[in-house]
């Protein structure tokens, strides 16, 4: 990798005077800003020795600065040459130096070459850190040849941040701590004990009372075990168990974020922006400081002065955005946080929020991808452009296909609208930020070594001083993985008043201002070839993505929808140019199906306005189309896995009455109704190759994907899982029993699963997490390995301890519990003796038992390749589960409310782990699909205001407009996974693509085409009457 | 802005039974009564979900009626009986909604949860046998975002059989 650089800058001395300074290596060279010691090797090499630092360990790294060629006064050429961790670097630097009147003007160019795997690791980041990097010494150089004082006092002061670019990458890999906890320069100490300052009336701290005493102790009693009856199944894996998770659930005792109350906690409130798009003129916490109970505020500007920028998941322009999680000198979203106040509770901490003055010069908010792509006001001046990243996926021959065709269908816009899953817990955290240095969280994100991976660097610390937990979280689908800017602001918060614990908990007005939506797409000038017999041969398109107004997650989103390129349909040949662009909206995370709901839904549109224009029924047109053969390469090299899409559509036919349905339709169509049946085919990828980051941005630091389990015989024969992943309600406990059980031969209720995640547990990767419908194989996949190697070294241990063969011992249960025994014997050693040999009883121990240690760590990798990031090829994920689902819906010819008669479902995700948990999975997927149809819509004004920012306005699916479900499941294995499972937690969106179809077919006779995926009966009657944004579809047929 | 700081009014004495024990406390008037029970009786099982009582998570029974105990303030509970999830449970084991909602898979992420059993039980004091659209009534205003409501329905249908032939 190389990287250019040049600029210029005046200084006022004479031109001789700073040739000196510049010629001379041993002037030059401490201005460098890793420069740590030097020692001349002659006149014009200096052997310098540059700070780096790899986690508690520091040191000095070589390299050799040498002055290349100096021609006074005029100029002086530098070349340098080191190696840092993994790789080298050789650097060229010139200065030429021309008189300006009284002043010198410096022009400088730098040139940079990067070999070796440093590149891979710092990915996409480094040209930024490069320039950060140039910017540094240069400010370094004009302030030496002003005033060497005032440089001395700088330099001195930076050591305590991560500096030059060595320090920074590793900064950004979580390598490098600063020596010391830094102090936030723009604000006073704060006060030595907050909690001295007095309320008007004292604040409510916790003391037990005796009326909270129990009455009675009370019994010790386990709590309620799992059943032991299999159900039917031969193992436990198969089993419809109930889950071990209930038991404190039900009773109201679970963990969740707000339900961690400590005495001396301290309370955070947000100060939002109002406005979409504002600079922020001025900024009066007076009032609210001067509130009894106030412990202290925080601006944007403070917390800028203290952390860098997070990283940038993609390349140019997206790169240079400078994302902090609190607005700096403008708000580019409504709600984006202005200044966070934080109190003895909440209830100050809110008033005192009220009490914050902020003024604001308006700017023009950007409020539509049309819009951002004029780029006539842009969020990010940094990056110069609203967009943030674009690219073309083409497969195939295009233009032949088009040649061939017997029909194109040309349709100008389609348009995916912006929703979100709203979880019904919002996001939080109680986070704090010790004097020792140690950051804590306690938070309900999902994926927080990503969340880690953006924070250690831009807070300049080591990852591993970043500690993240959860115990139970109440639902994420996607949403709580980029919490953390919120978490930010908290530690930030909590360091800022000496370490005590800060909540902070969004409001749900707040969570649906600024808590993350769901991406919002649009589709245009689509055109589609077809043969003769209606097959789809080609598909062209313009796909923009509406991002908001930072990318964070993004620009991932741009290569994620390719898992699913071809939908469910055979076609080869596809070109579709994709841009993603910033708008001044919510900034956009994963949504439940993320990003490929929106495609697998144009897909199916598309498929469906073709059979409309070609007269061919939509049940037919799939038959015609679907993907038959498995396993089957896509056009861009993703194979799916396994499948029977014809059969899927037989049984959902069959459950919803499809015959009876239609005749139902011919009636309802004579009586003027609008009745209307809709199918939706869609596809749930699972455990995803981070190899496609790559696609997105060749240098992003991803490839591959990993999950962890840990997995002991504890000290009393227990027996303990700690996960990597993060569930917010999808049963992980108790699939990691009923994997653990089959494999040790005892019950899922002697295994003990640790609730939620901590990352003290040493149970992750940085691919840890709940997300992309992949627990069933790396999650289990995990934890399978660890049963597996914890078995051997069982089996090891126990022929030593029994004097008996491997091959002879049998697993079971006995008086004492789990056990081995050595059948036709009398011979068994209960799990607790071994647990107590290796533990509390090991004299004696032979030595090729040394490393039995009954407690394994096994991570697990799905075999991926690297994708062909030229091509755009590769295969990006492991499992393809599938659904099918019909719906019948009716439109109210006068309130234009879409009403469903009838709900079909049928699934199909491989082997199933546990049944009941899938078909929750189903359900919840199947709501959330339904609620986003035809009730949930992040609505936005033309000036950025939120119109739906309450659950009255943005309407979550209740009980009564759930249309009662007609399931059925069936089971094609995945061949590529150890269990036969795949992912199926995220169910794809089918709803949305059902619905718009079933629309579609209600109103065909009235001439219009469903072009949202949005069918309130607001948006109906708008489309019904030409108001909004309208599709409109052309047909050329050219056959004969 | 000029005079405009809050102004701390005394706080208010108060008595609520809760789950059968009566706790007596000194409030804020603006307490709620779901921030009561959380923050002053650490009784957490009651949650807060959206803040403008349209999810439900903060259900709780005030004399028998099912209500959101966001939308009372504290001070409003004086003198009233409270009963919360806490309190579903005996020491003879779980109430038949707390078996049949796991049972069933009536529950995912557990959030709703405690609002959710909280109506369905004044449901099954009021209706013994409920129909399906009684049941989809009396928890139109419980939100639950993972389960689709379909295996709650049938958890509240499941535990009614119980109760009756209890």
């Amino acid at each position: 990798m190389e990287m250019k650089f040049d600029g210029e800058f005046s200084v006022a001395i004479p031109r001789q005077e700073a040739f000196e300074l510049l010629s001379d290596p041993q002037k030059f060279a401490p201005l460098l800003p890793t420069f740590h010691s030097m020692e001349m090797k002659d006149e014009k090499t200096a052997n310098l020795k540059v700070k780096v630092g790899i986690g508690r360990i520091y040191g000095v790294a070589s390299t050799e600065l040498t002055l290349e060629a100096a021609e006074a006064p005029l100029r002086a050429e530098y070349v340098g040459r080191g190696k840092v961790m993994g790789g080298a670097y050789n650097m060229i630097a010139a200065f030429d130096l021309e008189d300006a009147g009284d002043e010198t003007l410096i022009r400088w160019s730098g040139e940079t070459q990067i070999y070796g795997k440093v590149l891979s690791l710092a990915g996409g980041s480094m040209r930024g850190y490069a320039e950060a990097e140039i910017n540094r010494l240069i400010g370094s150089l004009q302030l030496a040849l002003s005033s060497e004082a005032e440089a001395a006092a700088i330099l001195a002061a930076r050591a305590a941040q991560p500096q030059g670019l060595w320090q920074k990458l590793l900064a950004l890999l979580g390598l490098w701590s600063p020596p010391e906890v830094p102090v936030l320069a723009s604000e006073p100490e704060p006060q030595e004990k907050p909690a001295l300052r007095l309320l008007a009336k004292p604040p409510t701290r916790k003391v037990l009372k005796a009326d909270e005493a129990p009455s009675t102790l009370g019994k010790i009693a386990a709590a309620d075990s799992i059943e032991m009856d299999r159900k039917g199944s031969e193992s436990w894996v198969g089993s419809p168990l109930r889950r071990k998770e209930d038991s404190r659930l039900v009773r109201g005792n679970g963990l969740f974020v707000d339900d961690l109350q400590t005495s001396d906690m301290l309370h955070l409130a947000m100060v939002r922006s109002p406005y979409a798009h504002a600079r922020i003129l001025s900024i009066d916490v007076s009032e609210a400081q001067a509130l009894p109970g106030v412990i202290t505020t925080l601006t944007g500007a403070e917390i800028a002065a203290v952390m860098e920028p997070y990283m940038q998941i993609g390349p140019e322009p997206g790169a240079s955005i400078q994302d902090y999680p609190m607005a700096v000198d403008k708000a580019i979203y409504q709600g984006e946080p202005v200044v966070a106040v934080i109190a003895e509770t909440p209830r100050i901490a809110a008033d005192a929020a009220e009490l914050v003055e902020v003024d604001y010069e308006v700017l023009e908010a950007v409020m539509s991808v049309e819009a951002a792509a004029e780029d006539k006001s842009i969020l990010h001046p940094g990056s110069g452009t609203n967009k943030v990243w674009e690219g073309v996926y083409e497969y195939g021959d295009l233009d032949a296909a088009f040649a061939e065709a017997a029909h194109i269908v040309k349709i100008d816009r389609l348009h995916f609208h912006r929703f979100s899953s709203t979880p019904l817990e919002t996001n939080g955290c109680v986070a704090s930020w010790d004097n020792r240095g140690e950051i804590e969280f306690f938070s309900t994100n999902t994926f927080p070594t990503i969340g880690m991976q953006m924070m250690a660097p831009a807070l300049g610390v080591s990852i591993d001083k970043i500690r993240c937990r959860s115990h139970d979280i109440g639902g994420s689908f996607g949403n709580k993985i980029t919490s953390y800017p919120g978490m930010t602001i908290a530690a930030l918060a909590s360091r800022k008043v000496g370490g005590q614990q800060v909540k902070w908990i969004e409001t749900r007005n707040e969570n649906l201002l600024a808590g993350g939506h769901g991406g919002e797409r649009t589709f245009l000038d689509t055109e589609v070839a077809l043969d003769a017999n209606g097959v789809i041969t080609a598909v062209r398109s313009r796909h923009l993505d509406d991002c908001g107004a930072f990318p964070r997650y993004e620009p991932l989103g741009c290569v994620i929808w390719s898992q699913v390129l071809p939908g469910s349909l055979k076609v080869r040949n596809l070109r579709i140019d994709f841009r993603q662009y910033a708008t001044n909206k919510c900034p956009a995370v994963p949504n439940r199906g993320y990003s490929r709901l929106q495609h697998l839904w144009f897909m199916e549109r598309v498929l469906d306005i073709c059979g409309h224009q070609l007269g061919i029924p939509t049940d037919e047109m799939r038959r015609r189309n679907y993907i038959d053969e498995f396993p089957y390469t896509t056009p861009n090299g993703c194979v799916y896995d396994s499948g029977d899409y014809h059969q899927m559509l037989d049984t959902a036919k069959a459950l919803i009455g499809w015959d009876d349905w239609k005749e139902k339709q011919r009636q309802a169509r004579e009586e003027g109704r609008w009745l209307g049946i809709g199918i939706g085919t869609t596809l749930d990828s699972g455990t995803n190759n981070f190899g496609q980051a790559q696609i997105v941005n060749p240098d992003a630091p991803f490839s591959g994907n990993s999950e962890v389990c840990t997995l002991k015989i504890d000290i009393d024969g227990s027996i303990v899982a700690s996960l990597g992943t993060v569930p917010s309600g999808q049963g992980h406990e108790t699939a990691t029993a009923q994997v653990v059980a089959d494999e040790l031969g005892l019950g899922p209720d002697l295994v003990h699963v640790r609730p939620g995640t901590d990352t003290a547990r040493n149970s992750h990767t940085g691919h840890s997490g709940t997300y992309a419908s992949q627990f069933a194989v790396t999650g289990l996949g995990a934890v399978h390995g660890a049963a597996v190697k914890l078995k051997k070294e069982i089996l090891r241990l126990g022929a030593h301890a029994l004097q008996a063969e491997e091959e002879e011992l049998e697993f079971g249960m006995g008086e004492m519990g789990a056990q081995l025994t050595v059948p036709g014997t009398e011979k068994a050693i209960p799990f607790m003796y071994l647990a107590n040999i290796v533990n509390t009883n090991n004299a004696g121990l032979p030595d090729e038992l040394d490393d039995v240690s009954l407690n394994v760590r096994y991570v697990f990798r799905p075999k991926f390749e690297l994708p062909d990031l030229e091509k755009k090829y590769g295969n990006l994920t492991l499992t393809y589960a599938a659904q099918v689902h019909i719906a019948v819906v009716e439109v109210d010819k006068y309130t234009c409310q879409p009403r469903i008669l009838g709900y079909a479902v049928v699934d199909d995700c491989g082997k199933q782990i546990n049944p009941k948990i899938v078909e929750g999975q189903v359900h919840g997927a199947t709501a959330h699909g339904i609620g986003a149809a035809i009730m949930e819509n992040y609505l936005y004004d033309e000036g950025g205001n939120l119109m739906t920012s309450s659950f009255s306005d943005y309407t979550p699916i209740t009980a009564l407009n759930m249309p009662d479900l007609t399931c059925a499941s069936q089971e094609s294995p995945s061949p590529f996974t150890f269990n036969g499972a795949k992912g199926c937690g995220e169910g794809g969106g089918a709803p949305l693509h059902t619905i718009s179809a079933a629309v579609q077919d209600a109103l065909v006779a009235e001439g219009v085409i469903v072009g949202d995926t949005f069918n309130s009966a607001t948006a109906i009657f708008e489309l019904l009457h030409g108001k909004g944004s309208r599709s409109s579809v052309e047909h050329q047929s050219l056959a004969g | 802005m000029s005079e405009t700081k809050p102004e701390f009014v005394e706080a208010v004495d108060i008595e609520i039974t809760v789950n059968g024990k009566s706790y007596q406390r000194s409030v804020e008037p603006r307490m709620l009564l779901v921030e009561f029970l959380r923050e002053e009786l650490r009784l957490t099982g009651t949650h807060i979900g959206c803040d403008t009582s349209y999810c439900g998570a903060c259900t709780i029974r005030l004399d028998g009626d099912a209500v959101k105990s966001c939308t009372l303030f504290a001070v409003q509970a004086d003198g009233a009986k409270v009963a919360t999830v806490e309190g579903l449970a005996t020491e003879a084991g779980l109430h038949p909604l707390q078996k049949a909602f796991s049972e069933h898979h009536g529950l995912q992420c557990g959030y709703c949860t405690p609002g959710m059993l909280m109506s369905a039980s004044a449901l099954l004091d009021e209706i013994p046998n409920p129909s399906d659209k009684d049941i989809k009534k009396r928890i139109a205003g419980n939100v639950c975002r993972c389960t689709g409501y379909q295996n709650i329905i049938k958890s509240v249908h499941a535990a009614a059989n119980e109760l009756r032939e209890a």
